[in-house]
Order: C-alpha cells, then structure tokens, then sequence
C-alpha cells in the first residue's frame, strides 16, 4: 500500500509482499526488511539483451518484508499514478517504486529521446497496482483527448499514460541557425486520449540551447 | 517557544532582553529591533575545556550569540528547516545541522565510542560523521536544517527503526543506536542493492530523517 507522507516522502505498508524501487532510495523502515538487487528493463534473457543494448540499465532493487518502509530521492517531489492494466511510459531516472505485481520493460521512442537527453529508450510500466514517479518540482497532470492535442518541452516531460500517439515537432527556422533561437526549438506532440505528466524544470537537453 | 517557522526554509526567532540565542555564523537573513551578534570564539557553552573539546572534536562550528530585544530571521543556503522542542531530553545531533537554538540547553559533545564500543567509531566513519557528535539537553527549542523535509518516526521498544546513515538528521530520547549491516556475497561481487549499511535505532525516543540522501 503507497501512501505519501509529505510531498517528497513515500511510505509503503508491507506485509510479506514485494515492492521494485531504485537502488538506494530506502531512507528508514521498521519492521524485517530484505534488500535484494534486481535489474530493470524486464525480465529473463531477452531483458538482459535489451538492457545491454539500450542502456536503459536502471538499477532497480526488490524490497521484501513486513513493516513500514519510507522512500525518497534527493528530495524530488513524489507523484502516485495507478494503473488499472493500462500502460505508463517513464523516464527511468523519474520512476521511483512500483508495486510487485507490475511489469517492466523498454521501449524505443525514437527521435524523441535524443532531445530529451535520456536516450532512445524508455521504461514502460504495465498492470494493476501503484507507481510512485519523481519530479523536480511537483508535476502537473495534463488531459490529452482527441480535439485537444498537447505539445510539451522534452525537458520538462516526465511521464504520460493511455493510448497516445507521440510525434516531434521542431520549430527551427532560419532565425535559429543564425543563433537567434528562441530555445524552444524541439517539442514533443501527443495526440489521442490520455494523460501526460509534466514538471516545472527544465532537464539540459539538446533543444534547451537552441 | 522563540522559534516561529514562516515558512519551510526561514524561522523567525524572538529575543528578549537576558535570554540568549546561539545561531550559526552568517545564518541571520533580518532582524527588527536592539539586536547584537557577538561571533563566539568559545563555539557554544561551556567554559575553556569544552571549547578545547570541540576543537579536538571536530564538532566546532563558528556560532554567534544573539542578545538584545525584537526578532531575528534565520535561514541558510536554501535548507528545509525543522524545529525541535526539548523537554528535559537530550538531542544528538551534528554540529553543522545546527541552525539556532536556546541558550537554555545544554551543550556537550559526544564520543560515537561511548556507544556502541568500536562499533560505534566504524559507525561514525561510515555515515561521515566523524567520531564525536553534539548533544544538546534541557528545554528549549532546536532548529535543524535538512536537504528536503524532515519527517519524524517514533521509537518504541517493540518497533525500532532502521535509518540509511545519509538520511540521517538527528534523534531524541533513550536511544541505542547501533550500525547493522546487510552485507551479503551480492555486494561483494557489485550486485549490492545500495542499502549495506543502516543505523539500527532502538528505545524510546524519535528519530528525524530527510527526504534525500544528500548531505548538507
């Protein structure tokens, strides 16, 4: 059970059941707790490739036991996000715990992860139970729905969620090629139904500087 | 109580005339009223001895002491800040937390070695907190600064708590404090889960812990 205690800790009751979190980011627990190292973008043989081949090695580690524990990352903001079978796309420096009985993977996302300066690849979380996602600053949650398409900075994008289609948009002219840019020259396009996760900071990417 | 929090990272204190305020060196942001600030060489209370101690202990923070009457505002480098009261307990604490506090308290130092044997000294240099650490006892109020919130979690004899060294603040009360370790062979072979070492925390009292593993 994830609950927040504040807006930049999270508490998750325990009783004998598994939690996936980052790697050392247990602040205290009372109780037995076992800590054990996993590795992230999925499962088996094929997840060892993938994450050799993506990069998207998030070091994740499996929290066992009866008790409280309490999480928290360099006192970013906590967002809880629950899934009901649904699938949430997430920067694996964003993701902070999920629930055991929710699955991990990796997705390519193509052009757009290049100017998000988090790489080509991106954690997908699937199934029923809770995430807990950090932002720097808290974030704002945003409804896509199919009249109303969002474009949103790739450094400011933290997560989103539903059946949404992404493109990149670039608004760069002439005037940026002089270095006249207005810094805003690569976006992010979603359109569809669905939700998209932003937060009030700016990560260093690419399109920042021009 | 002198301490008034305005708001997470800014306390505002009220000095009246014969009661004495110590706060770190540079920590005062703005002050209304007759309001001195003498830089205390001695670090603290205590006559000679105890500054020597300090010295010795690494656990000599320049302080200043504030005299006079109206209200001061302390703050430092963007730090959440947590007040704490004393009633008749004593307070461990790190000597660079240490924002302001009461000249009513106590202050002494404290060798890690006096709990905890041997133990206790690894303990202080796995968590970077050197051998000794500073104890404040009495009633009165504390302020600490931490890296993001502070929250608070009870000790009882049946429920003790494990704290990573890093988000370690400060604890109040009749505690044990002990390091455990979670070594197994995963951390030899650079499989660890980040969590080898925790602080066991044992008793009654209560334990302060911040919401980041970042260190002031």
């Amino acid at each position: 059970m994830f609950r927040l205690q504040g807006s930049k800790v999270l508490a998750v009751d325990m009783t004998g059941d598994a939690v996936k979190a980052k790697n050392g980011s247990m602040v205290a627990y009372d109780g037995q707790m076992a800590f054990k190292k996993m590795s992230g973008g999925g499962e088996g043989l094929r997840g060892m490739v993938t994450r050799r081949l993506t990069g998207e090695q998030m070091t994740v580690m499996e929290v066992k036991g009866q008790g409280t524990c309490w999480f928290a990352d360099r006192a970013s903001e906590i967002n809880l996000v629950s899934l009901q079978g649904e699938k949430l796309y997430v920067e694996s420096s964003n993701l902070l715990a999920t629930d055991g009985g929710l699955r991990t993977g990796t997705t390519f996302t193509g052009l757009r992860g290049a100017t998000q300066g988090n790489g080509l690849f991106t954690t997908t979380v699937e199934g029923h139970g809770q995430a807990a996602i950090t932002s720097d600053g808290p974030a704002v949650v945003l409804r896509v729905s199919q009249q109303y398409p969002l474009i949103v900075d790739p450094g400011a994008y933290v997560a989103h969620q539903g059946n949404l289609r992404q493109s990149f948009q670039s608004g760069v002219t002439f005037r940026t090629l002089m270095g006249e840019g207005g810094g805003e020259a690569f976006q992010i396009r979603f359109e569809g139904d669905g939700l998209v996760y932003v937060q009030p900071s700016e990560r260093n990417t690419i399109a920042g500087d021009v | 109580m002198p301490f008034r929090e305005i708001n997470s990272k800014m306390v505002e204190a009220t000095v009246l005339p014969g009661q004495r305020l110590f706060s770190q060196r540079g920590a005062m942001l703005a002050y209304k009223g007759e309001v001195s600030f003498t830089p205390n060489t001695q670090g603290g209370q205590g006559g000679i001895m105890s500054m020597l101690g300090r010295r010795v202990a690494g656990e000599a923070t320049p302080l200043m002491s504030v005299e006079g009457s109206g209200t001061v505002l302390f703050g430092h480098g963007g730090h959440h800040i947590q007040v704490i009261n004393l009633t008749g307990d004593t307070l461990y604490v790190e000597a660079d937390r240490l924002l302001a506090f009461e000249g009513t308290l106590q202050q002494g130092t404290m060798f890690m070695g006096s709990q905890g044997g041997v133990m206790g000294m690894v303990r202080g240099q796995v968590t970077g907190q050197g051998l000794f650490t500073t104890t404040l006892q009495g009633h009165g109020s504390v302020a600490v600064m931490a890296h993001g919130g502070v929250f608070e979690i009870p000790i009882t004899p049946q429920r003790p708590v494990h704290v990573d060294p890093q988000a370690y603040v400060a604890h109040h009360g009749d505690v044990r404090n002990k390091l455990s370790t979670a070594l197994g062979w995963r951390d030899m072979v650079g499989r660890g889960s980040g969590e080898a070492f925790q602080l066991e925390l044992s008793g009654n009292g209560a334990v302060y812990v911040q919401a980041s593993e970042e260190k002031l």
